[in-house]
């Protein structure tokens, strides 16, 4: 019998691995949803406040010098002798950001729910890749953060794949530093997603604190194993000796009813704080068991949550 | 203490056990942070959670509690009188020999039950064990009539249990004044230096019997503890010989007239077949209704069911032993029998010391006796100091004052005779009879009623002295004197002052007396002793190889310094009694019997008393079961089993949540 909780459950090797064609061809019809329109850096498909070049009309302002003579409406020209300009609603592109805890946390648990997370973090980015949304993503642990940015178009899928593939979690999450870096280092404004399981002996407050003030909206997605979630479920007994595989702090412990019922509330009070605190700066606060099914999880739960459409 | 130092000595360790055990297996998880806010949490509120909570420490605990408390050894009522003496008074009285045995158990008399008993509590006491306390000394009393001591304080065992071994029924009365008397001897101060400390602690007094103790309600405890161990059954069925007697009719000397009072201690009436014996042949059997005993409404003490039975007169022109038996089994046997010696039918010598013409001599004259001789009063303190007056059988004194009076049987009318504890104190008049004992043999047939005394002496008698008869004001008009060889019928009056002579009840009344004093100690001897008493007669002065043959056929060798005041006792055990003896230059062995009867009332009620009272206080008596001290130590092993096996229990269910 394997120790409670070491996940046994092998890492995806392959990109098929991570995902497969079943569900791929699923997620060809999802798209990120945003909250709001926003200016994307590449004319996308969908409709931005920025008014642009596109084929719908807008309205008009004043011309102004070196304004593209392409747009003078001459027709108010010739009437009025004054000149102005055609304005366009522009159609703009997502930027989709994915933040994946890497810390040695994160490998623990059946289903692991690092593998959980490269799973779920490709599935996102196929999405976005999908809809010609600008992906990115970046793995933070104890060494900073490592990204592979500005990712669009579908051929890029296996770049992601790989980068993903590769990713060894490992070190402690330096979550504060690595949200302050992945916020000062993106660009304009889009979707964000946090892959993490947010226990966080140093708080998490610092860290979203630095994501809140952007103009991105946020997704906070908690992945927990089920031996995290009901450990006495799960076989956790007897008299032991606890050593966090992050830090190797050593907790002694002897299991019993009240303990377990005591681990259960601290639990759920934790989820709950981190929830009201997302609610409060506008993000969004999703607790994902590593045991749901992916398809499931995709298609129904975050479409529910608004992540998805 | 022992348990306490054990206690003490384990429980410590396995505190520290129970925190040095908990080798913790090593287990990696993700994130302790959780964990730690649980543990902290639990303890926040509960500064001993971990004791507290603990319930496998608490039954480890609790196991290893019991295992000490195994090693101390606990019983039910086991109060080992620690620092105190302890005294078993075990009964050996005749309602100790009833078989009623308890639980069932047939053939054994309660004194042997009793014995049983103190030999389980010896054993209790000093018991022991590996860690047992040792306890104080120990002293056995055995008594009945008489108390006697069959161990003096000792811590043996060995000495004790033999002690309790040699203990023998006897058929005596239960007087438990002379035990307590003895008990107390033994645990009193008596250096005079010391009196305001005691010697030891009042001693702890445990008494094995069936509670029918005579003087119990006169005792008072001194600051002893009494445990009184309750023998026999509440409900023991009992029909009891109290009187026996014999007779040969005065017109009649050759013939036997027997008569029997039987006590029925039943609630339920009873009907017996009473066996007559003559020398060991059955003669007859006369059947015996019996009434039911009933309780007193207001002392609550029984009151036998009564009836008597006389025997049709037979001719027996020699001596004999006669032997009443009542056939009905019951639990007390040795009141089921009595004997008695009939002497042969023997004329009497008579001796009248008057100075007068006497009014007796005329009655005497009229009875068939051998011989009557008038002795002059010079002629009568010759043959006292001679001590020729043994020839006579019967002394009658008829109004004489003589100083000295020999050994002898004396009826003796007016003067009073020399005697201690008569304390004469001068003369009084007008008297009639008030009272009188009308079932004496002197006073059979004997009518008082219109007895009128003019003038007569006045004595205070001492509680030695038996008053057959008395007047107003409880004066003395008839009295026996008895001591050893002397015997003495008083009447402290002069016939010739009150109308007696001119009643029938004069000449019965001499005729009563004669036969009474002359019959008394000689030969085969018709008077029953009772146990307890001494056997005393008076044999040859050449008799020597004395042996006396006890009921059980065991011979006790006797060398009495002077035979001819030979005295045995005390009696304790009822049945027939022979003296043995030869005559020097003789090889012809002569033989007197003494029939020993147990004709107690008192010892006849065998029914066990719940409770006794003695002085003010009351004690409730601790039956087999109760007083048997059962060891506690077994529970204690075996909760300690179940403690540990719901203990395992109990950690592999946590093992399993």
């Amino acid at each position: 019998m394997p120790p409670f909780g070491v996940t046994t459950e092998p890492r995806p090797e392959r990109i098929d691995e991570l995902l497969d064609s079943e569900l791929m061809a699923k997620l060809d019809q999802v798209d990120v949803m945003s909250r709001k329109i926003f200016a994307g850096k590449l004319q996308g498909e969908r409709r931005s406040k920025k008014r642009g070049i596109s084929v719908e009309f807008a309205d008009y302002r004043h011309y102004t010098h070196g304004d593209d003579l392409r747009f003078v409406d001459w027709n108010i020209y010739a009437r009025l002798d004054k000149l102005f300009l055609k304005l366009f609603i522009e159609e703009e592109d997502l930027s989709l950001l994915i933040a994946v805890d890497a810390s040695a946390s994160m490998n623990w648990g059946n289903p692991g729910k690092f593998a959980f997370c490269q799973r779920l973090a490709m599935a996102l980015g196929y999405i976005g890749l999908v809809n010609h949304n600008r992906v990115s993503l970046y793995a933070f642990d104890s060494e900073g953060v490592r990204p592979i940015p500005n990712l669009r178009g579908t051929r890029r899928t296996r770049e992601m794949g790989n980068w993903l593939l590769a990713l060894e979690p490992g070190g402690y999450s330096d979550f504060d530093n690595a949200m302050r870096s992945i916020a000062l280092s993106r660009q304009g404004k889009g979707v964000m997603v946090i892959l993490s399981d947010f226990m966080l002996k140093e708080g998490y407050e610092k860290g979203l604190r630095y994501l809140a003030g952007g103009g991105y909206d946020t997704y906070c997605l908690q992945v927990l194993s089920p031996e995290e979630i009901d450990p006495g479920k799960h076989g956790l007994a007897g008299d032991l000796r606890m050593t966090d595989i992050e830090d190797e702090d050593v907790a002694d412990v002897t299991v019993s009813a009240a303990l377990l019922k005591k681990y259960k509330d601290n639990l759920n009070a934790y989820c709950g704080k981190l929830r009201e605190f997302c609610v409060r700066r506008g993000m969004m606060h999703v607790t994902v068991d590593t045991s749901t099914d992916m398809g499931t999880l995709l298609l129904d739960y975050l479409r529910k949550r608004g992540l998805l459409k | 203490m022992a348990g306490l130092i054990l206690a003490a000595c384990v429980i410590p360790p396995l505190i520290l056990l129970y925190f040095l055990k908990l080798r913790r297996r090593p287990h990696a998880i993700a994130s302790t942070l959780l964990w730690k806010k649980s543990i902290e949490d639990l303890r926040a509120n509960a500064p001993f959670q971990r004791l507290r909570r603990s319930l496998l420490l608490f039954l480890q605990l609790l196991a290893l509690i019991l295992l000490a408390l195994a090693l101390m050894q606990p019983q039910i009522q086991g109060n080992q009188n620690k620092g105190r003496k302890t005294i078993l008074l075990i009964d050996n009285s005749a309602s100790m020999t009833a078989i009623d045995g308890e639980d069932g158990r047939s053939g054994v008399t309660r004194l042997e039950d009793a014995k049983r008993r103190a030999r389980e509590r010896i054993e209790t006491i000093y018991g022991g064990g590996l860690f047992g306390s040792s306890a104080s000394e120990t002293m056995i009393i055995a008594f009945s009539d008489r108390a006697e001591i069959y161990s003096r304080f000792t811590d043996s065992k060995p000495l004790l249990l033999a002690a309790i071994d040699r203990i023998r029924p006897t058929h005596g009365e239960t007087n438990m004044e002379e035990a307590l008397k003895l008990a107390r001897a033994y645990t009193t101060n008596v250096n005079p230096d010391q009196q305001d400390r005691p010697i030891a602690a009042p001693a702890a007094l445990e008494l094995f019997s069936d509670g029918r103790i005579v003087d119990l309600a006169e005792q008072v405890l001194r600051g002893e503890s009494l445990v009184y161990h309750r023998i026999g059954s509440l409900d023991a069925d009992n029909v009891a010989i109290n009187a026996v007697s014999v007779d040969r009719p005065y017109d009649r000397p050759s013939a036997v007239a027997i008569f029997a009072s039987l006590l029925n201690m039943n609630p339920t009436p009873v009907t017996c077949d009473l066996q007559l014996s003559v020398d060991g042949v059955a003669r007859g059997i006369e059947s015996l209704d019996l009434p039911a005993a009933e309780t007193h409404p207001g002392t609550g003490e029984l009151i036998p069911g009564r009836n008597t039975v006389i025997f049709t007169p037979f001719e027996q022109p020699r001596g004999a032993v006669i032997e009443v038996a009542n056939l009905r089994v019951d639990d007390l046997a040795a009141d089921n029998v009595a004997q008695l010696i009939v002497p042969p039918p023997k004329r009497l010598k008579v001796a009248l010391v008057s100075q007068r013409r006497s009014l007796i001599r005329t009655v005497l004259e009229g009875m068939s006796l051998e011989s009557i001789e008038l002795l002059r009063p010079v002629r009568f303190e010759r043959f006292a100091e001679e001590g020729s007056l043994e020839q006579y059988d019967v002394v009658v004194l008829d109004n004489y004052r003589t100083e000295t009076l020999p050994p002898g049987r004396y009826l003796i009318f007016g003067e009073t005779p020399p005697l201690e504890g008569l304390n004469p104190y001068g003369e009084g008049k007008d008297q009639i009879v008030l009272n009188s004992k009308d079932e004496h043999p002197i006073l059979r047939f004997v009518t008082l009623d219109y007895l009128y005394i003019s003038k007569l002496r006045l004595i205070q008698p001492s509680d030695e002295v038996e008053v057959l008869a008395e007047g107003a004001n409880g004066v003395p008009l008839i009295i026996e004197y008895s001591r050893g060889p002397l015997q003495v019928l008083h009447v402290t009056f002069d016939p010739l002052d009150s109308n007696w002579p001119f009643k029938r009840s004069f000449v019965t009344f001499i005729v009563n007396a004669i036969d009474y004093l002359g019959h008394f100690g000689e030969g085969l001897v018709s008077r029953g002793f009772i146990p307890g008493e001494a056997i005393t007669t008076r044999l040859p002065p050449a008799a020597q190889d004395i042996t006396l043959e006890l009921p059980d056929r065991q011979r006790v060798p006797l060398s009495p310094n002077d035979p001819t005041m030979f005295s045995w006792g005390p009696i304790r055990v009822s049945g027939l009694h022979v003296v043995s003896w030869k005559l020097s230059g003789s090889q012809e062995t002569y033989q007197r019997q003494f029939a020993v009867n147990l004709l107690s009332g008192t010892e006849g009620n065998i029914a066990t008393r719940e409770e006794i009272t003695i002085g003010q206080e009351k004690r409730e008596g601790l039956s087999s079961a109760e007083g048997s001290y059962t060891p506690l130590w077994p529970w204690a092993v075996g909760i300690c089993l179940s403690v540990m096996m719901i203990e395992w229990w109990i950690y592999h269910r946590k093992m399993m949540i």
